[in-house]
């Protein structure tokens, strides 16, 4: 009743006497081995490791050999949907004022945006120009102030700047929670 | 090698007149599928910096886009060199905001971040201000600007995740 005790409590695990051939259940392992060919498993382990190492190394190689790809730009690809070309606007054709007075206007924006570069081109030579005199004088008055002044500055970068906006942020302005969900296209080799 | 031409006065002293090429270092044939590979990291001496990266980012294609042009033709009016000037990929976010009256998650909206990089070096650090200040002073409204040091990471972000390599790698260490 022990016998059968035990392999209900353990199904799996503890072999039950079988046959009047099997001495005691302690020698049960032992003589298994006996009956079957013997498995030799020293050798077949480290081999299939290495086999299946060599075959890793294999892959490995074989994906590094393909050079990586850039990640495609979708703003430089037009969506199909306006390859169209069935989708053609018609203006309105224009009076004689109308273009005399766009033409017009262009011409006074042009000289407009020529003054602003003008005057941009201008100020930047201005700035470089004091740039030099200033550190002429710096390098009449002590060559070791000079020195640490032509250094770059380490502290510059990173620069980070935010662009302006057209108007101040609201006061008191309670905006609705919600969150981000970043779907960016997740592109693989 | 003679020059390619209908004339055939060789033997006069003015043949061979306007050849240049040979003058010219050989280039290398261009394979048609090029290695994309990283260019030299340049690191930047006491008096000059390095690889510096101008980053524009702003949910607007068309003004970003004309601030980089802007950016590259400033820098080739000034003298300084342009590396490289590329665009990274489109980022997009999608919005979703809580009701008022409600648990559920509305779609507000869909945006798209679009980022344009020029990348300078060789910038003397005199000049560096000048050229910050000339930037910022033309920065459009929305655009986010970010200069900073080029970095092998910042290459290694333009290029397409090998998750197959990676779990590999990971398995053989």
């Amino acid at each position: 009743c022990l016998f059968s005790f035990l392999s209900s409590w353990l199904p799996q695990m503890v072999p039950s006497r079988g046959s009047h051939w099997q001495s005691s259940l302690l020698t049960l392992r032992a003589s298994l081995p006996m009956r079957a060919q013997p498995k030799k498993k020293k050798k077949v382990d480290p081999r299939r490791e290495q086999a299946q190492k060599d075959r890793m190394k294999k892959k490995i190689k074989k994906l590094e050999k393909a050079a990586p790809e850039m990640i495609p730009i979708e703003d430089f690809v037009t969506p199909p949907k306006y390859l169209d070309s069935s989708r053609v606007r018609s203006l309105p054709p224009l009076s004689f004022e109308e273009t005399e007075r766009r033409v017009l206007l262009m011409k006074k924006w042009c000289l407009f945006k020529q003054k602003q570069d003008k005057a941009e081109k201008q100020a930047i030579q201005t700035l470089i120009a004091a740039q030099q005199e200033a550190l002429k004088e710096l390098r009449l008055e002590s060559e070791e102030l000079y020195q640490a002044a032509i250094r770059r500055d380490e502290g510059l970068f990173p620069f980070e700047r935010e662009g302006p906006s057209y108007t101040p942020p609201l006061p008191g302005y309670d905006p609705p929670e919600g969150k981000c969900v970043d779907i960016t296209k997740v592109y693989t080799q | 090698a003679l020059v390619s031409c209908h004339r055939h006065y060789r033997s006069r002293p003015t043949h061979g007149i306007g050849r240049y090429k040979y003058l010219l270092p050989k280039e290398a044939p261009k394979k048609k599928r090029d290695r994309v590979q990283m260019k030299e990291i340049d690191v930047g001496t006491e008096h000059e910096y390095g690889d510096i990266n101008i980053q524009m980012t702003s949910y607007d294609m068309c003004l970003v886009e004309h601030f980089a042009q802007y950016v590259h033709r400033l820098c080739n009016r000034l003298a300084v060199r342009v590396k490289e000037s590329y665009a990274m990929p489109t980022k997009t976010n999608e919005v979703l905001f809580l009701e008022e009256r409600g648990s559920k998650m509305q779609l507000d909206a869909v945006l798209t971040t679009h980022q344009r990089v020029v990348q300078i070096s060789g910038l003397s650090a005199t000049f560096a201000p000048i050229l910050l200040e000339a930037i910022q002073s033309n920065q459009p409204e929305g655009v986010h600007l970010l200069v900073k040091e080029h970095t092998e990471a910042d290459f290694k972000s333009r290029l397409k995740s090998r998750p197959e390599l990676e779990e590999l790698l990971a398995q053989m260490s």
